[in-house]
């Protein structure tokens, strides 16, 4: 009770103990309810191998729990949810990234190291000499299986768990006994979830086992032999042994490679690479790779070519979007600041784009825009006698895409604009007239600098959302149109997300996600100096909230 | 203090152990887009009354489906079957993903041929197809008396179309999408990558830039230069010059049949034109189906569901399409929009137009599913895209490109 006490405000009145104790019954439920969701998510993940993620919940889980036991952390308490949040989708996000960044992780090494020999080692192989039977299920009171088999040439036999297979016989009316040795034949109805059980029991006793696999009944043995001390798998099917070579991330094997090289001196290790049906490219496995990704986008011509234009066309993207649609946003504010007839109305009308999903709007441009069938490039064409070709073009698609972002984004000044505004206190514009500045006087000296103090930030904020803005390239035209002669495919309109995202996605043999790492976190400096940068050269708001 | 905390673990170590007893179902999952969920949704219901066992389908966008299954999968989240198309192989086997099929001679003979190549990746059977899909020559009957037989012949009557006002267009296709390019470029000679006599890809054999593709870019560019392609014509573009009666010509594939339909105009469907020497015209060759997860626990229960209810020529199931509800195999209902891959379903469909979908096809090539390939579409359907705006010749646009993929292939 002393935790209830303490919790209740000083000098409250004697029925503030009993709303303290619902307080601190809130607040462990609330825990409660937390760590049971916590435990279930840790339990699942480490189940399912994920480690990594597993000890970061229960780090968080932790403190959240110590900052809301303990009573010196008090102050702590309400944050404590956004905190854990905020370590949970932001913070462990970007480690994770850093991290992938530092290793090969991709289409071809895909998985840790462990988790590929778990898999392999879970790999059977029927031997040459083997043999196929077709079986059919029988069950005992006790729930255990037992299969009656026939091979090819019409032999019969029955298997239990535990003991050998025996030779059976057909009883004369050519149909398979409805009992046999305590066991019953297992109806229909049941043969299916008797396959669920089935797939994994091994028939049989010591060396010779008989599982279920692709319908069949089956001697199959394990397929490799892992040697963890000397990192090596053997084919138990070839008796060829594998070495897991962390240069590369593959379990190679060494001997067959190095009497290739001495043959060859250019030989392919593909071919020495271990491989199954399974895994028919090589078994590989994700390694770290220190700089290597980071290398490969700095100094491979084939990755970076473009990538100086692109930087260029991405910041002047971001900085011209962000002055026309807040240009355009103030505009229209002051427009609707004055007594305007109907101007709920139009304000209400204005916000329309940015109600309307961006996705489904940049559709419609799209459309509408199109070179030879849109209705605005007909218009255009009509009245100026000339095609503008938003889509082939370079300069004109540029154009286009700075123009639908001005439709999306200007009801969003717009809307901080107008709060901006009625928060300047008007006896500043009188004090202002009085001293006789025109309308344009007051509003450079004094409405602009006023607003920027509030709009200031969210201007920053908007230029490196548009520095990302992917989903707008991606819906528009996906970066065209194409550059001609780049070393990597390109196109005019590419910002460096866009761009990157398909270095990840569309080279080499599949998705490189430690490479499209790497590159996000190059992209990620990037805008954090351009920020800085501007943090630095547009402080002028900091000043003035000095005086706030 | 302790002994409060004591309690709440153990509160909290029962209410886990309750809740992961729900999450510990034995459903088969299987991962489903939009057009075949009601169907195995169906099944499911008849397979759970007779055997005990639910089939908890969930619906997911068609290419969503591989992306989940990357992550899901290996984190043991993932599904028991999926659906997806045969050019995932490359991707999905790379990382181990999928468990081979072994079939029974007599059952896989019930599948074409085709079908069960594309789904077949380095020498082992990955999916149960379903449908088979490839492009052919639509045309406007009452524009084009007689189809022509060769692009030369396609240009020819589009320049006659357009002179004689007969429509805005003759022939149009749809920009920077190099899959729809394809078919012109085989006619000419040309290839994407090389294969060996089994019918393997050979990444290291690049045809981008061979004569025929050139030739047929070069083909292309004559189009272009005679204002008889327009720019800035996407699929949607393409479809509505066609169904307007714009359009004379195109090519595309079984998925546009309801849209064309549906618009009322006349249209047939022909072989698609031959080269200047009479080389036939190979479209790519799609097949989609059922696959099953490495990662699954119950691959023999997922088996025994997919050859004998997904593929079962007896059971029957009720789903209602469009506006009519139809009763068949599933396998047929499957094969409503596109031709099925099962045969004793494809000899059932009544649709007038999947025999000459056929026809088009009857030298289809699969569609590459080489991990490579996702070096090739973004440079090959730029290089057209640039032809198409008359940024560069059909030459240059393909040498080009084909240096791209080289070094996106080597150094990606």
């Amino acid at each position: 009770m002393s935790a209830a006490t303490t919790d209740a405000p000083r000098g409250a009145p004697s029925g503030a103990l009993s709303s303290g104790t619902i307080g601190v019954l809130l607040r462990y439920g609330g825990l409660f309810i937390v760590d049971a969701f916590a435990l279930l998510l840790i339990y699942m993940l480490a189940a399912d191998g994920v480690w990594e993620l597993a000890v970061f919940i229960a780090i968080v889980t932790i403190i959240v729990n110590i900052i809301n036991l303990r009573e010196d952390l008090k102050p702590l308490r309400w944050i404590s949810p956004a905190l854990a949040l905020m370590a949970l989708f932001v913070i462990y996000p970007i480690i994770y990234t850093v991290y992938v960044a530092f290793t090969n992780y991709g289409d071809g090494n895909f998985y840790p190291k462990g988790s590929l020999v778990n898999q392999l080692l879970e790999m059977q192989f029927v031997p040459d000499d083997g043999v196929e039977y077709d079986y059919t299920a029988y069950r005992n009171e006790a729930g255990e299986y037992a299969l009656w088999l026939t091979d090819a040439d019409g032999k019969h036999f029955f298997i239990t768990v535990g003991n050998a297979m025996t030779p059976a016989t057909l009883p004369e009316n050519g149909e398979l006994p409805e009992s046999y040795e305590g066991y019953t034949l297992l109806p229909n109805s049941e043969r299916f979830r008797a396959l669920q059980d089935l797939e994994n029991i091994a028939f049989g006793e010591g060396e010779n086992l008989i599982g279920i696999r692709s319908g069949n009944a089956v001697a199959s043995k394990d397929r490799y032999a892992h040697d963890a001390a000397a990192d090596t798998l053997t084919d138990l099917q070839s008796g060829v042994v594998y070495t897991g070579d962390d240069s590369i991330g593959f379990f190679v094997d060494k001997t067959g490679y190095e009497a290739a090289l001495a043959a060859d001196t250019a030989a392919d290790i593909q071919p020495f690479l271990l491989a199954n049906e399974r895994f028919s490219r090589g078994a590989g496995y994700r390694i770290l790779v220190g700089l290597n990704n980071f290398e490969r986008f700095f100094t491979s011509p084939a990755l970076n070519g473009p990538l100086l234009r692109i930087f260029l066309w991405t910041v002047t993207f971001a900085l011209l979007s962000v002055i026309t649609t807040f240009s355009v946003g103030l505009l229209i504010a002051l427009l609707l600041q004055a007594n305007t007839p109907g101007k709920r109305f139009f304000r209400t009308l204005l916000i329309v784009p940015y109600a309307i999903p961006a996705l489904i709007s940049v559709s419609v441009w799209k459309g509408m825009l199109n070179d030879n069938f849109g209705v605005v490039s007909n218009f255009l064409e009509s009245i100026l006698n000339t095609q503008i070709p938003f889509f082939s073009d370079p300069v004109w698609a540029k154009v286009g895409i700075l123009l639908i972002n001005l439709w999306l984004g200007y009801p969003y000044f717009m809307l901080v604009c107008s709060g901006a505004l009625a928060a300047i206190p008007s006896d500043m514009y009188e004090a202002a007239k009085v001293d006789g500045a025109n309308t344009w006087q007051q509003f450079q000296s004094l409405t602009l600098p006023m607003l920027l103090v509030a709009v200031g930030p969210l201007l920053i904020a908007s230029f490196t959302y548009n520095f990302n803005n992917f989903v707008l390239i991606e819906a528009y035209n996906e970066g065209g149109p194409p550059i001609f002669g780049t070393p990597t495919p390109a196109g005019h309109t590419d910002i460096l997300i866009s761009y990157a995202f398909r270095l990840a996605f569309g080279t080499g043999r599949g998705a490189d996600y430690g490479l499209a790492s790497a590159i996000t976190i190059v992209i990620f400096a990037m805008v954090v100096v351009v920020t800085l940068f501007q943090f630095r050269f547009t402080g002028s708001w900091e000043e003035t909230s000095k005086n706030v | 203090m302790r002994n409060r905390l004591f309690i709440l673990l153990l509160v909290v170590a029962v209410v886990l152990g309750s809740i992961s007893s729900i999450f510990a179902q034995d459903a088969l999952v299987v991962w489903a887009d939009d057009t075949r969920t009601p169907v195995i949704l169906e099944l499911g219901a008849q397979f759970e009354a007779e055997f005990g066992i639910a089939v908890d389908v969930q619906e997911l966008g068609f290419g969503d489906i591989r992306d989940q299954m990357k992550t899901a999968a290996p984190a043991g989240e993932g599904p028991d079957i999926i659906i997806g198309a045969h050019d995932w192989l490359g991707e999905l086997v790379t990382n181990g993903l999928l468990e081979p099929m072994v079939l029974e001679e007599e059952f896989l003979a019930k599948f074409a041929p085709a079908a069960i190549d594309a789904f077949t990746f380095d020498g082992s059977l990955y999916g149960l197809p379903v449908t088979t899909e490839n492009v052919a020559f639509v045309y406007n009957p009452e524009l084009v008396e007689t189809p022509p037989t060769t692009w030369d012949e396609v240009k020819t009557l589009s320049e006659q179309i357009v002179a004689d006002g007969t429509a805005q267009y003759g022939f149009i296709r749809q920009d920077g999408d190099p899959f729809h390019f394809f078919p012109i470029q085989t006619a000419f000679g040309g290839y994407v990558f090389g294969r060996d006599e089994a019918g393997n890809y050979l990444p290291d054999d690049l045809g981008v830039d061979s004569e025929g593709s050139i030739a047929a870019l070069a083909w292309f560019q004559g189009m272009v230069e005679d204002g008889l392609q327009p720019t800035g014509v996407d699929y949607d573009v393409m479809h509505g010059l066609f169904e307007s009666g714009d359009a004379a010509m195109m090519i595309t594939g079984p998925w546009a049949l309801e849209r064309i339909r549906l618009s009322g105009i006349p249209y047939a469907v022909g072989v698609i034109p031959a080269g200047p020497d009479g080389t036939t015209s190979k479209p790519f060759f799609g097949a989609q189906g059922f696959m099953i997860s490495a990662f699954s626990e119950q691959k023999e229960l997922a088996a025994a569901f997919l050859t004998e209810f997904v593929a079962s020529e007896e059971i029957q199931v009720t789903v209602t399409i469009g506006e009519e509800e139809v009763t068949a195999t599933p396998m047929e209902i499957m094969g409503t929009f596109r031709p099925s891959a099962f045969l004793p379903a494809l000899e059932k469909s009544e649709d007038p137009d999947f025999p000459a979908f056929a026809e088009a096809g009857a030298e289809a090539l699969p569609m590459p599913a080489i991990p490579e390939m996702s070096s090739v579409w973004s440079a090959w359907g730029d290089a057209v895209t640039l032809v198409a705006q008359g940024q560069a010749s059909a030459e240059e646009a393909f040498t080009t490109a084909a240096e791209q993929i080289r070094t996106l292939i080597n150094e990606g």
